[in-house]
């Protein structure tokens, strides 16, 4: 692959500095339920580069939103975070707590967490209805964001609202900060939404689908507004997402996760033009592509579907489903990550001496055989 | 309103043809319930969909898509308007007015499958249930083969027979979303609705599906009404495509056509709004924001429905609203600037192929394996 034609401005090559403001390491989630223990995040390690924009990819029950939750630990009983870390470097900027505290230790109520969430990390969900309360004016949401954190009056406090939702492209909003969501359309409800995530300047903003629920052109203004917003105010930002249209958009690096664990880590280059694991190749060419009209072309299908969280694979989590599974390897070894340069890292077993090998002899049975 | 024949060409023998389709829904306000005024979803539409071809229809939510295929299913009473079927025996019906137990007739060759198969199915009844509600209906359950039938179907949706005596619980989306489909194909239909049939599902198992709508059509020479809002689904399966915005068909032609070239502003926005999955794209394509939001649906704008957003707009557009038209053989659109505007469709956005290469697709190579 030419390195040349590596894109715009915004996938320059990552700062060598490795300025880390989120790392998490090793962080395990689950939920206890009477049926058994489902391990929704098993191992889950991924950092966030300063001012960066991570993207972490799966399908539905993979992990990707508990992941999120983790991080502000609002995940719903009965799950907990059961191990690991979640390092959050504070900038300092503007007077604000500085140093690096580990999230996942803290107790949930606490007020350190309480001051985390919201003014440290903002997140903004899929469903802008069923987040926003319906009996509250937008205004009066927003505020009540304001004055948890800041020690201003009511009166700031309502100007500070009005001047995010104008920040957020909301039109008049010195009238729409006294309305209520329902009287909004989707696209300004979500708007809303980041304005109140954005109303107390945070490092990190986490984006949980932002626009699945939302037409194409409604994405298109939505996923635009980001990136202008991240770049005004610096932000780092998390991009949950199943739409591999939006994270070639809109990431510099990507996480692909399978049954609560990440399967591959890469620049966003890394994962579209070189990827390694077999899943992130099969989700890769099972999507439809406009403008390849090639109607006689089946789609490229993962056989069968994601397992039962309740009885998972032995081995790799992807080995059920995999093109590439190799009996008696895949099932039994878990993989380990394998580095392929400093930000590329994949979990498969083909990558590993005991896969080469095990290829290398299937290809000469098969020649015996011939 | 012109009668034009929204045809690809006059040879092909429509099995629907829906001419000036209106279906209005009244908003009722104040103490007792009165009429203010109407929604027009669907305002004077017309267009055929022919034997055994896919006709996608798309639009943003609030376009009136949905509309029209209810409209089909008469799940609603159309307030004007003919939609005349050409049924399997060959007689002609208008499905806007067919009543009792000739509307019976025809809804069993025209089956609906829903988006959300969560939804759809009910949780307390078995697969075997679910399949044999319509055989049932129809009187086709007789004797011992209905569970030969049920396990036919099953196994021509890619399900195991033995499922049968399963709740829906027990599947996942993409299992139920074959149930649906099973449930649709019970009476042998000849036209399936199929509203947003993959939206709802995830990339790998939508794959699945679309796969497998593909394969039915071709085995049992079924026609698909496809409504849906994802582009590149549409473009996939469906070979001719029609636009809607605010209630009316604004552009329809072949899908390779209609993506190369549109004629209609509006088309060319939404082509643009897709996100190319592709990172070495990004910012190589100028994107069209469209501004502002769509209208009110209750108060239409005057004139062309989308002057209100359209880049191109000029006084007349404001003013006087354009008809649908055949700008080119089987290309329709309803734009004054039609033949003036040269608008970039999909395939511009796209110079290069897919970011694998054909021998990225089909080996995992070993190289630079790090030891």
């Amino acid at each position: 692959m030419t390195d040349t034609t590596h894109g715009t401005q915004r996938t320059a090559p990552a700062a060598s500095g490795n300025d880390y403001v989120l790392e998490i390491d090793d962080l395990h989630t689950h939920f206890f339920t009477n049926e058994g223990v489902v391990k929704a995040v098993d191992g889950v390690s991924m950092k966030l580069q300063r001012g960066k924009t991570l993207a972490v990819v799966g399908e539905s029950g993979c992990g990707k939103s508990i992941t999120a939750r983790s991080i502000l630990q609002i995940v719903d009983k009965p799950g907990r975070i059961v191990s690991g870390s979640i390092k959050l470097h504070r900038s300092g900027r503007e007077g604000r707590s500085a140093g690096t505290i580990d999230l996942a230790a803290l107790d949930p109520k606490s007020k350190v967490l309480r001051d985390v969430r919201g003014k440290d990390i903002s997140m903004i969900f899929q469903e802008p209805m069923t987040s926003l309360s319906p009996v509250h004016r937008i205004g009066n949401q927003i505020r009540e964001a304001v004055l948890t954190h800041f020690d201003v009056s009511k009166e700031e406090a309502h100007e500070r609202a009005v001047e995010s939702l104008r920040l957020v492209g909301i039109p008049r909003p010195d009238r729409q900060v006294d309305r209520y969501p329902f009287q909004l359309s989707g696209g300004m409800r979500q708007r809303a939404m980041i304005a109140m995530a954005l109303v107390g300047r945070p490092d990190i903003l986490i984006a949980d689908e932002p626009t699945t629920a939302l037409d194409v052109t409604t994405q298109a203004q939505i996923l635009d507004l980001i990136r202008e917003l991240q770049s005004e105010l610096g932000m780092s930002l998390i991009m949950i997402t199943h739409d591999l249209g939006v994270v070639a958009e809109m990431a510099d690096d990507v996480a692909v996760m399978y049954l609560g664990t990440v399967a591959e880590e890469g620049t966003v280059d890394q994962i579209f033009h070189e990827p390694r694991h077999p899943y992130t190749r099969a989700l890769l060419r099972s999507v439809p592509r406009v403008g390849e009209h090639e109607r006689s072309k089946r789609l490229y299908t993962i056989a069968g579907s994601v397992p039962n969280p309740y009885s998972r694979p032995t081995g790799c989590p992807y080995s059920t489903r995999c093109d590439f599974y190799m009996d008696g390897l895949c099932n039994k070894v878990v993989p380990p990550p394998i580095a392929f340069d400093e930000t590329h890292k994949a979990r498969c077993l083909l990558y590993t001496n005991a896969g080469v090998q095990y290829m290398e002899r299937e290809r000469q049975e098969k020649g015996v055989t011939a | 309103m012109s009668t034009a024949h929204v045809t690809s060409s006059p040879e092909v023998a429509p099995i629907l043809k829906i001419r000036d389709l209106k279906m209005y829904f009244p908003v009722k306000k104040g103490a007792f319930s009165r009429e203010r005024g109407e929604v027009k979803a669907v305002d004077g539409v017309s267009f055929d969909i022919i034997q055994g071809e896919t006709l996608g229809l798309v639009g943003e939510s609030g376009c009136g898509k949905t509309t029209i295929g209810r409209s089909i299913m008469r799940v609603y009473n159309p307030t004007s308007g003919t939609m005349e079927y050409r049924s399997g025996s060959g007689s002609a019906v208008d499905l806007a007015k067919v009543q009792g137990k000739d509307l019976k007739g025809v809804r069993k060759e025209i089956r609906m499958v829903f988006q959300d198969p969560h939804a759809s199915l009910n949780p307390r009844m078995t697969l075997r249930d679910i399949i044999a509600e319509p055989l049932r209906a129809y009187g086709r359950d007789k004797g011992s083969s209905l569970n030969d039938q049920i396990a036919s179907l099953l196994k021509r949706v890619g399900l195991r027979p033995e499922y049968m005596r399963r709740y829906p619980h027990a599947f996942s989306g993409g299992e139920r979303q074959r149930v649906g489909i099973a449930r649709a194909l019970a009476t042998n239909p000849r036209l399936l609705v199929a509203d947003e049939p993959v939206s709802a599902l995830d990339v790998s198992v939508r794959a699945q599906i679309i796969n497998l709508l593909r394969d039915l059509q071709g085995e049992l020479g079924l026609t698909y009404l496809f409504i849906s809002h994802d582009l590149s689904v549409v473009e996939h399966i469906c070979d001719r495509v029609a636009v809607m915005y605010l209630g009316r068909i604004v552009e329809l032609a072949e899908t390779s056509r209609i993506f190369a070239s549109p004629k209609m502003p509006y088309t060319e926005s939404l082509l643009s709004a897709v996100p190319i999955a592709d990172p070495r794209q990004r910012g190589s394509k100028t994107r069209i924001m469209l501004q502002g939001e769509l209208p009110d649906p209750a108060n239409p704008p005057a004139g062309c429905p989308f002057h209100t957003r359209c880049r191109y707009a000029q006084d007349v557009c404001s003013e006087v609203r354009p008809e649908l038209r055949e700008v080119e053989p089987g290309h329709w659109a309803a734009c004054h600037f039609s033949d003036e505007l040269e608008l970039q469709g999909a395939a511009s956005l796209h110079e290069t192929s897919s970011p694998l290469s054909p021998r990225d697709q089909r080996t995992i190579t070993q190289d630079q394996t790090p030891i």
